[in-house]
Order: structure tokens, then C-alpha cells, then sequence
């Protein structure tokens, strides 16, 4: 799977706060983009269901939506923080400490 | 297959309760463990909600809290490192988070004569250093959770402190806690967003009346010291000046409306719950400064009121506008300056409650010069 660009957006929370942030694989550090990749492969991520939400939401739990894009289309999938399945949980926390690089970036 | 699942097939939900409510302890565990497996299957949160805590966590009669440590893990709710009557422990969000649930139970006990979440002794079980780099605190339909913020960072790249730093922030989870047996409000757009500002309401009175403050001393600042000195702002919201509390390079600024006119349509955060709270939060901020005094007495009784007998699970502003009003009116007398106060309140966030006339329409003279013009419709 060829990713060109990765769209990783985090809502809610009990800050209720909205970070949006666009990843190319090309410009994370090696080692990472290659984690991130392999991770985004052995977890089939273009099967994945577009909507892993728990129902109904929970009181201040984050919800997520990463869209991967390559050159033959993008895939979305929104998810609970909670109704994440475990390997989700890692892509997750691997994007989380990314965009967080990123935001820092800013300032 | 769970070694208990055969009594799932025999007894129906409405017995199982009663055996876990009034069976033998070790019929107790078994009717326990089969609902909370079917509890798991229909939607945790709601179905546990539909029976009394109390039947999993012994009443105590009073307060009790286990404070538990996740250890950077995810597996709720950790290990025990503190109970109820021990010694402070040497990790201060362990202390935090037994201090500020019981300050909670004690508001909603002495003040609102409500024992515990449940009304009915509910033990208080909270789970400190959950994850690592968690930004987050949340109650997930059982206990409350918090997370150490970025203490996984370097100290000049923090944003945030650990959640249990601001006692509203406990409070606040605990509310969710008592919304989910009372209002059981929806967690999505309107209703969400009032289930939201349930939390920050009692949250912030949590706090205020751990420091005696009167309406017009308390800050009315919501998460206060969560942020850290990296941040542009005092807190994560504001009831005062909802929109106000922060605005930063990193994490843009606070996006809370104080009116109806500003109400931010959005399908992102279940429907802007943490946002469009902003508006019931500043109602209920006018009714306590219109009443003067601590908040918690008066405006905090009708809000509790409300919570407790009136709001239902797709409740709106408009129809929380009107029961605060009514809940007024029955308990401090109809047209007293109570009702006023909370009229004040709703009218500041651009809701009509109690028959306030609705603005004028043109009369008289307009009228007929519009009619005369052909801008208006005759009378009919």
C-alpha cells in the first residue's frame, strides 16, 4: 500500500478540543514512517469498518478519524477511544504522539 | 464460554437484579458477573445504569472511595493505593482524586441530601496514571478516570497538568455519573451538550464551595491550572464568559458560544457537546450572580432539581429553560425573585421562559404604513 498522505483528527475529550493534522510518511523519521506503515498494513487497514464507534458515545472519551489516502483512493475510519480494538489502540497512540510533535511545531 | 453463562439463559434481567440485590454473596457474584456480561452486550453504559449500583458495589451507607493506580497501563480499574479512612499516599494524584471525590459526595450529601452517584451509597471508585500522555479525564459508566497529561514531555513542551489537579474536573466526572441514573440525557447535540453543562454546573460548584466562595467571588473557571504555564489561557472553559478561556498557537482558542445566536451546528464532538454548553453553563452563571450569595444553595437546588425529577434522555435548552423556571417556581414561590433570577438567566442566552412577551411585531402606526406600501399582509 502506497500511503501518500495520512489525515489524523481527534474530538471531544473533556476539553472538547479539535486537532486536525496531516501526515506524509515521506517526511516523518525513518524508523517511524516505517512502523507506521507496517502497522497501517498488518492491521488490513483499507477492510477496517468505517465506523468502530461506541454506541451510544461516552462522557468525555475522545473519538478519532484517520483517513489514509494513496494513490488508488482514501479510507476513513472513525473510532471510540474505548471501542478501539487493541491494534487500533496502537496506531492511535503512535498518531497521537505525532501530531503532537507536529502541533508543538507551531509554536 | 464464561464459566457463569448458564444462569444467562434461565433468568430473566428483572431477577437477576433482585438476586444481586438481596441473594446470598455468593449468588450475588453470580447474578452480578451475568448481568454485567449482558450489560457488556446491549451497551454497557445505559444497561448498567438500569439497575442500581448498588447491586455491585455494596452500600456503605456513607461515604466510600477506592482510589486505584492504572500504572500507564489501560486495564481498568488498576491496582488499590488508597481506600477509604487511609493515610494520604505519597503520589499527590492519588490524594487528589480521594479528596476531590469527597468533597463531591459531600456537596451532593449535606447540601442536595443525595448519597452518592446512585443516591443510594455507591462506592466512588476513581483510577489515577491512566496511559501514558493521556490529556484526558472521562466516567465510563462505572468509576471515573483520569490521565497524568504530558508528563511523558519535556516540562517546555507541556500543555497539559494531570486531571486531577483541578477539583472541578473530578467533580465534573462525577456528575456524568449522577446525570446517567437521573436525566439520563443523550450524549449528542442538545441534550449532550446539557448533560455537559450538568457536569461543569457542579463541578464548579464542587469547588466554590470548598472555598466558601459566593457567586460573585468564584471564577467560574473550569479547569483551572490543567493548562500549564506554556498555554495561552486560565482554564479550559469559562461559565462567566463562555469563548474566553484560552487562546493559543497550539491549541487554537476556546470555541464555547454564551448565546443562541452563536449555537456552533457540527457533527464533530457528538455534536459540539463540549462546545455548545457554553450556553446553558452561562445561564445558569446570570441566575447564580442574579441570586447573589453561594450558588449552590438556591441556583444549585433548581438546577439539581431539574437534574433529578424533571430532565428526560432527549431533553433540549428550551425545555431545561422551562423546567429550571417551573422547579423555581415550586420551590421559592411562582414570581418570586427565584423565577426572576432564573428568567434572567436564560434571557441572557437569548431563551424566553414564563410568558416574557415575545419582542414586539410592528403596530400601529408601521403597520399600517407597511401595509400601505404592500410590505405587509392585510388584517384579516
Amino acid at each position: 500500500m502506497e500511503v501518500e498522505r495520512i489525515t489524523f483528527e481527534r474530538t471531544g475529550g473533556f476539553a472538547g478540543m479539535h486537532n486536525v493534522v496531516n501526515i506524509n510518511p515521506r517526511d516523518l523519521p525513518e524508523e517511524q514512517a516505517k512502523a507506521l506503515l507496517e502497522l497501517l498494513d498488518e492491521l488490513d487497514f483499507d477492510e477496517l469498518p468505517e465506523e468502530l464507534k461506541n454506541n451510544p458515545p461516552l462522557p468525555d472519551q475522545f473519538t478519532y478519524k484517520i483517513s489514509v489516502e494513496t494513490k488508488d483512493g482514501e479510507h476513513s475510519v472513525t473510532t471510540g477511544e474505548a471501542s478501539a480494538p487493541e491494534k487500533v489502540q496502537e496506531l492511535l497512540q503512535m498518531l497521537n504522539r505525532i501530531a503532537r510533535k507536529q502541533a508543538q511545531q507551531k509554536r | 464460554m464464561h464459566k457463569h453463562s448458564g444462569i444467562n439463559c434461565f433468568i430473566p434481567p428483572h431477577m437477576l437484579k433482585n438476586i444481586a440485590t438481596k441473594g446470598t454473596e455468593s449468588q450475588k457474584v453470580l447474578a452480578i458477573d451475568t448481568l454485567k456480561i449482558s450489560a457488556q452486550m446491549r451497551g454497557r453504559r445505559q444497561a448498567l445504569a438500569d439497575f442500581s449500583a448498588a447491586a455491585f458495589r455494596v452500600a456503605s451507607g456513607g461515604k466510600e472511595r477506592i482510589v486505584y493506580d492504572a500504572k500507564n497501563g489501560s486495564n481498568l480499574p488498576g491496582t488499590i493505593a488508597r481506600r477509604e479512612g487511609e493515610a494520604a499516599s505519597a503520589d499527590v494524584a492519588v490524594n487528589e482524586a480521594y479528596d476531590g471525590s469527597g468533597t463531591t459526595y459531600d456537596l451532593f450529601n449535606d447540601v442536595y441530601k443525595r448519597n452518592s452517584i446512585d443516591a443510594n451509597g455507591m462506592r466512588l471508585d476513581s483510577t489515577v496514571h491512566y496511559r501514558t500522555g493521556y490529556d484526558n479525564a472521562f466516567w465510563d459508566g462505572e468509576q471515573m478516570v483520569y490521565g497524568d497529561g504530558d508528563e511523558n514531555l519535556p516540562v517546555e513542551e507541556r500543555l497539559f497538568n494531570r486531571f486531577t489537579i483541578a477539583l472541578d474536573v473530578i467533580g465534573h466526572e462525577l456528575t456524568h455519573g449522577v446525570t446517567q441514573f437521573e436525566a439520563k440525557l443523550m450524549y449528542s447535540q442538545q441534550p449532550g451538550a446539557l448533560n455537559e453543562s450538568m457536569s461543569d454546573v457542579f463541578g464548579s460548584l464542587v469547588r466554590q464551595y470548598q472555598l466558601a466562595q459566593t457567586a460573585a467571588e468564584a471564577d467560574w473557571i473550569i479547569g483551572k491550572g490543567l493548562l500549564t504555564a506554556n498555554v495561552n489561557g486560565v482554564g479550559i472553559r469559562s461559565m462567566k464568559a463562555p469563548g474566553t478561556a484560552y487562546d493559543d498557537p497550539v491549541l487554537g482558542k476556546d470555541p464555547q458560544p454564551a448565546h443562541m445566536k452563536d449555537y456552533v451546528n457540527t457533527i464533530s464532538d457528538n455534536g459540539g457537546v463540549h462546545i455548545n454548553s457554553g450556553i446553558p453553563n452561562h445561564a445558569f452563571y446570570v441566575t447564580a450572580i442574579e441570586l447573589g450569595g453561594h450558588a449552590w444553595e438556591k441556583a444549585g437546588q433548581i438546577w439539581y432539581v431539574t437534574l433529578k425529577d424533571k430532565l428526560t434522555t432527549n431533553s433540549k435548552f428550551q425545555d431545561c429553560a422551562n423546567l429550571t423556571y417551573q422547579v423555581a417556581g415550586d420551590l421559592y414561590g411562582a414570581g418570586g425573585l427565584e423565577q426572576q433570577a432564573v428568567q434572567k438567566g436564560w434571557a441572557a442566552v437569548g431563551l424566553t421562559v414564563g410568558g416574557t412577551p415575545p419582542p414586539p411585531e410592528p403596530g400601529g402606526c408601521l403597520a399600517a404604513l407597511l401595509r400601505l406600501l404592500g410590505a405587509a399582509p392585510a388584517k384579516s
